[in-house]
């Protein structure tokens, strides 16, 4: 008897666990819906990108993104469950379905769009790797610094390029490698490292919290072309059209001048056409994405434009880290930078 | 039920024994084992072929054949002959692999020599030094070594002179230097005949282990002691010397020289080295401590006593006496301090020491993805260095079991 | 001929070093030349280190800041607490609603005051307190934490751990003042105490169940907003972590460890190699594999949570520490109890459930608090895979905008918690081995 029960137990258990075999991965915006809210995957805090503050909210420039399309799906930038997944298992992460949307200053590159089973969706922000050095050293090019010592983080393509940069030059650079900026950073400091390596942005962000800052300077040599993208699981558009024309809303609303402030305002009065139909008082462009007509304007009245979340993360804002917009990549394409969004018609 | 009948006759009757196949006990055995294995086999069955499954739908390759492709990256403290751009993943491995063999070797080294002395000072009779030493086994006992090991890198060797007031440890010869880009030594250059000194040391040593034998032979038929040290040393220290110097000093230094940014020559140590191994042998050495001193305490005081008694000094107490009768009571906790010790480097990775864990689980992984088959073969990497440790422990525990029966 | 003295000699005055200063300093610190050296040598290093902690942690430091331009302006050199103040929410609760942490705060309360009677003396049936906390405890403090909806089962469990804990406490005052045991003093109210045992165990059925009632139809009228666990953090989630770690490790490390012992060689070395293999590796190896790999090895679709993930992977991890520690356990008990357990007719379990594991659990509970120690420490490597345990926190301030770069400070303070908790509890472990070694010399 008993062991009748124990073979049935083991049957059903069997039968039970070959059950969740099916297309899970088909509709994310289903799996979203369903679920009453969306999960966002960001790392560890980086400032300026995704960051917590004392209260334990998230903040950041990729964050906005998150918060951009919970607003899109559900109209509500609350309805957003931020997962921060460490380096090693951000693409796990995003291709076991944990999250549905990887945001957290990711470089599209070839090899990761094509083997890695996600998309990329256009990039928030263009960044590049660069190098921080003491004025005092004398070094204003980099190729002075012939044996040098850097400082660099592990786990990224960081470490690569900076390699790739030595044996290119035939500099001899020897990398010295840390998990964690902090520590990166103050070995540097203490002249551990004659140079740091990193991110332009990051690089700078970490500069103004030095204690003197004006010891040291980045030089003006960029190695590489780091443009940081959100990412989805492949063979979904629906859910990427989603997140691809958030992004873009985003860029579109600050080119057209809207902003959280003058949302409302801009619906009822703007004669724009083109103001009209991305805040959806014309025209029916939500449901080519599978969202109501109001998503657009959920986004821009929930999060701002994409100016907006720059200043406040990543520019000059009290949680900023005081990077300048004007005439770098990420400014507008009209202010010449990269930015630039497809008409929204 | 055991029924014994016929008593006077002296005969017993066997109880007829009923076969149930459901009561006995050889039957049940058999099932419950089999159900056993059957679960667990079944469990592996279906979490390799979930594995497969999800792999397969997912894109994801899998295969060792990654270790033979070219790995971009540069790493900064090598044992082995390493070129970003032609070296393969596999050497990645084994320098990691190495660096964590290297780390935790010394690390054990270290730990339970600073463990002995420092459980020793628990029990010495100065009070300040007890106390002291106590300070030190409870404070680095309930810290996590994890905030000890970036305090070290951060708030000692960061800290050391920069490169251009680097530290002379060798008093002006240069030949060991300290700054806070690592520790420099020189690396000794043999000549063509420095093999004759090697084989001079090593006839002294030969020599001073018969000596050793003669003595020991002598005071156990005699009583009397022999003093051997003096005539030791001088055997050990004359005897290669003095062939070194007749076959005309075969013997140069690679000195570390000041050149651009750092220095170039010898071998060097990185500071993240350093920290390492200061933090783990202090944290390992706290513990150590703790059952040196549990052992020597585990000793019966009127052993002390009675080799007082007989006359001995109070460090030959220690040493002949005390030492080891404690030994199989310190010994086992020490080794699995040595097992902790190696998987304990993994935290390396927090300070950029290149262990097998950041270079292979975290940058390789970074680079070419693989996850189940590099996770694996780390866990390999550790089970057989761990499996080797707690060998020699099951090897001495058998030693000990021998001479106590 | 015998000397009897009338007086008692007078005593003789104690020796210089057992009364002055002077004296006990010259025994304790300089009996001889090398132990003066010794001592001078000590106090040294003790006033360097001391006096340099001193002026970087309080003389020169800066409590209040809003960020940590204004710590730089007010010292250089100084440490910076203030950063760490402000986080102080964080730090311990992680990012908990800041409305909702009394709830936090109520449940450890809970806990408290359920297991104190257990220390307390005269209380009766300290057996039943025990197992009431193991039962009804993690599904309370489960409910309190993450809040939601309750299902059925839920609100019975809910309703259970209410009448258990106001059971508990009242049997703790019946037992201060009446010197009964909370049902006898019941028994005696309703003036039962001479009535059968049957009808005696009636009145405490009927009165459980019309309590349990009434408290299940009072706890159908609210409910707590619910917490989903990426909210949790800090101190707390380290304390979910290793409690849950260390309490759910346990059963398996018995298990475990009765498996290595066992006479079936196909349990045997099944549970030898599993306690081997997990022994064998790092945590952060284990910690790895479950956060990346166990997605992998479940159905398609299957997701549990992280946190879940990492709990069971911590759990399988400490259970075989634990195995070794029950081993220990076993090992201490002489094989005369076994075989006169079974002499008298005892099954195998009966064996190990009556007779041999309530001995070797008390031989274990020192080995058990260290376990605990170490895998409370080692619990901060959650923040490596991306949990903002106490060490996550910590480490998340250096990256706040007004604290960027902050980060000394922090992990110093973070150790000086966990000195604390585990010093504290190391040192109860250790009068707890003296006091249970004292009971054992008859």
């Amino acid at each position: 008897m008993k062991l009748r029960t124990k073979i049935t137990t083991l049957v059903g258990l069997a039968a039970l666990a070959s059950m969740g075999v099916s297309g899970a991965f088909a509709q994310t915006l289903e799996i979203v819906k369903e679920r009453g809210h969306l999960r966002c995957q960001v790392g560890a805090p980086t400032p300026g990108f995704y960051n917590l503050d004392s209260d334990g909210n998230w903040y950041g420039i990729d964050v906005a993104i998150c918060q951009a399309v919970a607003s899109a799906v559900f109209g509500d930038k609350s309805k957003l469950e931020i997962q921060s997944v460490t380096t090693q298992q951000r693409f796990t992460a995003l291709a076991n379905g944990d999250s549905d949307l990887l945001s957290r200053t990711a470089t599209w590159t070839l090899s990761r769009d094509t083997r890695l089973g996600l998309d990329f969706m256009p990039p928030n922000f263009y960044d590049g790797q660069g190098f921080t050095v003491r004025k005092d050293s004398g070094i204003t090019n980099a190729m002075q610094l012939k044996g040098a010592k850097v400082c660099v983080t592990t786990g990224t393509s960081t470490e690569l390029n900076l390699t790739d940069f030595s044996r290119e030059n035939d500099l001899g650079i020897s990398n010295v490698t840390f998990d964690d900026f902090n520590v990166r950073d103050d070995t540097y400091l203490n002249g551990g490292c004659d140079a740091v390596t990193a991110d332009k942005s990051a690089l700078a962000g970490n500069l103004a919290a030095f204690p003197v800052p004006a010891d040291h300077m980045i030089l003006p040599i960029t190695l590489s072309k780091e443009p940081l993208a959100p990412a989805v699981r492949q063979n979904d558009s629906q859910w990427a059209n989603i997140v691809r024309w958030s992004v873009f809303a985003l860029i579109n609303a600050e080119e057209l001048g809207i902003t959280q402030a003058n949302v409302d305002e801009m619906r009822a009065n703007s004669k724009n056409p083109s103001v009209l139909r991305i805040l959806g008082a014309e025209g029916e462009l939500g449901e080519g994405l599978g969202l109501d007509k109001d998503w657009a304007y959920n986004i821009i009245k929930n999060v701002g434009n994409y100016g907006e979340n720059y200043d406040r993360f990543i520019g000059d804002g009290p949680q900023g880290i005081g990077i300048a917009r004007e005439g770098s990549l990420n400014a507008l394409w009209t202010n010449g930078g990269l930015m630039y969004s497809p008409p929204m018609r | 039920m055991v029924k014994v009948a016929n008593q006077d006759n002296n005969v017993r009757i066997r109880p007829k024994e009923e076969f149930n196949f459901f009561q006995d006990k050889r039957v049940r055995s058999v099932f419950y084992q089999l159900l056993t294995a059957g679960t667990v086999g079944w469990l592996l069955w279906y979490l390799a072929s979930n594995t497969t499954q999800n792999l397969a739908l997912r894109g994801m390759n899998t295969g060792f054949g990654f270790l033979d492709s070219v790995a971009g990256f540069d790493t900064d403290f090598k044992l082995i002959e390493y070129t970003p751009g032609v070296g393969t993943y596999l050497d990645i491995f084994m320098i990691g692999a190495i660096n964590t063999l290297l780390i935790s070797f010394v690390a054990i080294i270290l730990s339970t020599i600073l463990g002995f002395f420092v459980g020793i000072l628990r029990l010495s009779k100065n009070w300040l030094v007890a106390k002291v030493a106590l300070a030190f086994v409870e404070v680095f006992r309930n810290t996590p070594l994890l905030i000890q090991i970036v305090f070290w890198f951060i708030g000692i060797f960061s800290l050391l002179p920069v490169v251009k007031k680097t530290i002379d440890l060798s008093f002006g010869s240069e030949m060991l230097l300290l700054n806070n880009r690592g520790l420099y030594f020189s690396t000794p250059i043999f000549g063509d005949l420095f093999w004759l000194t090697a084989l001079a040391l090593l006839t002294a040593l030969v020599g001073v282990f018969f000596l050793r034998r003669r003595a020991r032979k002598l005071q156990n038929e005699s009583g009397a002691q022999t003093k051997i040290l003096l005539p030791s040393l001088a055997l050990i220290i004359l005897l290669p010397s003095f062939t070194f110097f007749i076959t005309g000093m075969p013997l140069a230094w690679d000195i570390p020289t000041l050149q651009g940014f750092n220095f170039v020559g010898g071998a060097s140590l990185p500071p993240s080295f350093l920290a390492l191994l200061v933090s783990l042998s202090i944290y390992h050495a706290a513990q150590i401590a703790e059952a040196v001193r549990a052992g020597i305490l585990s000793v019966n005081r009127g052993q002390t006593e009675a080799a007082l008694a007989i006359g001995l000094k109070p460090g030959k107490v220690t040493s002949l006496v005390v030492v080891p009768q404690a030994m199989p009571a310190i010994v086992p906790p020490i080794i699995s301090n040595w097992m902790d010790t190696v998987k304990n480097s993994s935290l390396a990775v927090a300070i950029g020491y290149n262990d097998i864990v950041s270079l292979f689980m975290q940058t390789t992984l970074n680079q070419i993805g693989h996850a189940v088959e590099i996770v694996a073969i780390t866990m390999a990497f550790y089970m057989t260095i761990s499996l080797i440790i707690s060998g020699l422990l099951n090897i001495y525990n058998k030693r000990v079991q021998l001479v106590e029966r | 001929m015998t000397i009897v003295r009338a007086q008692k000699t007078p005593d003789r005055t104690p020796p210089l070093s057992e009364t002055s200063i002077l004296g006990w300093m010259q025994k304790n610190l300089f009996s001889s030349f090398f132990n003066s050296i010794l001592t001078i040598i000590t106090l040294y290093i003790v006033y360097i280190t001391v006096s340099g902690i001193y002026i970087w942690g309080i003389a020169d430091a800066t409590f209040v800041a809003e960020n940590r331009r204004e710590c730089y302006n007010n010292s250089l050199t100084g440490a910076c607490w203030a950063g760490v103040i402000d986080w102080f929410d964080n730090i311990f609760y992680g990012r908990y609603p800041r409305e909702e942490i009394w709830r936090v705060n109520f449940g450890g309360l809970l806990l408290v005051l359920w297991m104190a009677p257990l220390w307390i003396s005269k209380v009766k049936g300290k057996i039943f307190i025990g197992i009431s906390v193991i039962l009804f405890y993690p599904f309370l403090a489960g409910y309190l934490f993450s809040g939601g909806e309750k299902g059925l089962f839920m609100q019975v469990m809910v309703s259970g751990a209410i009448i258990a804990f106001i059971a508990n406490m009242l049997n703790v005052l019946t037992s201060r003042i009446k010197g009964q045991s909370l049902s006898k003093f019941l028994i005696s109210l309703f003036r039962q105490s001479n009535a059968s045992d049957k009808s005696q165990r009636n009145l405490i059925l009927g009165v459980l169940v019309i309590s349990f009632a009434a408290v299940f139809f009072w706890q159908t009228g609210w409910s707590l907003e619910g917490v989903v666990w990426t909210k949790w953090g800090g101190m707390f989630l380290t304390l979910v972590i290793s409690g849950v770690g260390i309490a759910a490790s346990m059963p398996l490390g018995v298990f475990l460890a009765l498996g290595r012992q066992s006479k079936l060689p196909v349990v045997k070395v099944l549970s030898t190699s599993f306690i081997e293999v997990f022994r064998s590796v790092p945590l952060i190896t284990v910690l790895f594999m479950a956060t990346t790999m166990f997605p992998l090895f479940m159905p398609e679709g299957f997701v549990l949570n992280k946190l879940v993930q990492v709990i069971l992977a911590i759990i399988l991890f400490n259970a075989c520490y634990m195995a070794e520690n029950v081993r220990a356990g076993l090992q201490a008990i002489p094989k005369g109890q076994s075989e006169g357990a079974h002499t008298i007719g005892l099954s195998y379990w009966g064996t190990m459930g009556l007779i041999i594991m309530p001995q070797a659990l008390k031989h274990m509970i020192p080995n058990i608090v260290g376990n605990f120690i170490g895998l409370l420490k080692n619990t901060t490597l959650v923040s490596i895979i991306g949990l903002f345990d106490i060490l996550g926190m910590l480490r998340s301030i250096s990256k706040d905008a007004p604290w960027i770069g902050l980060h000394k400070e922090p992990l110093i303070f973070g150790a000086i918690i966990f000195f604390i908790v585990c010093f504290s509890m190391s040192k109860y472990s250790r009068h707890l081995e003296v006091k249970l070694s004292a009971g054992n010399k008859h």
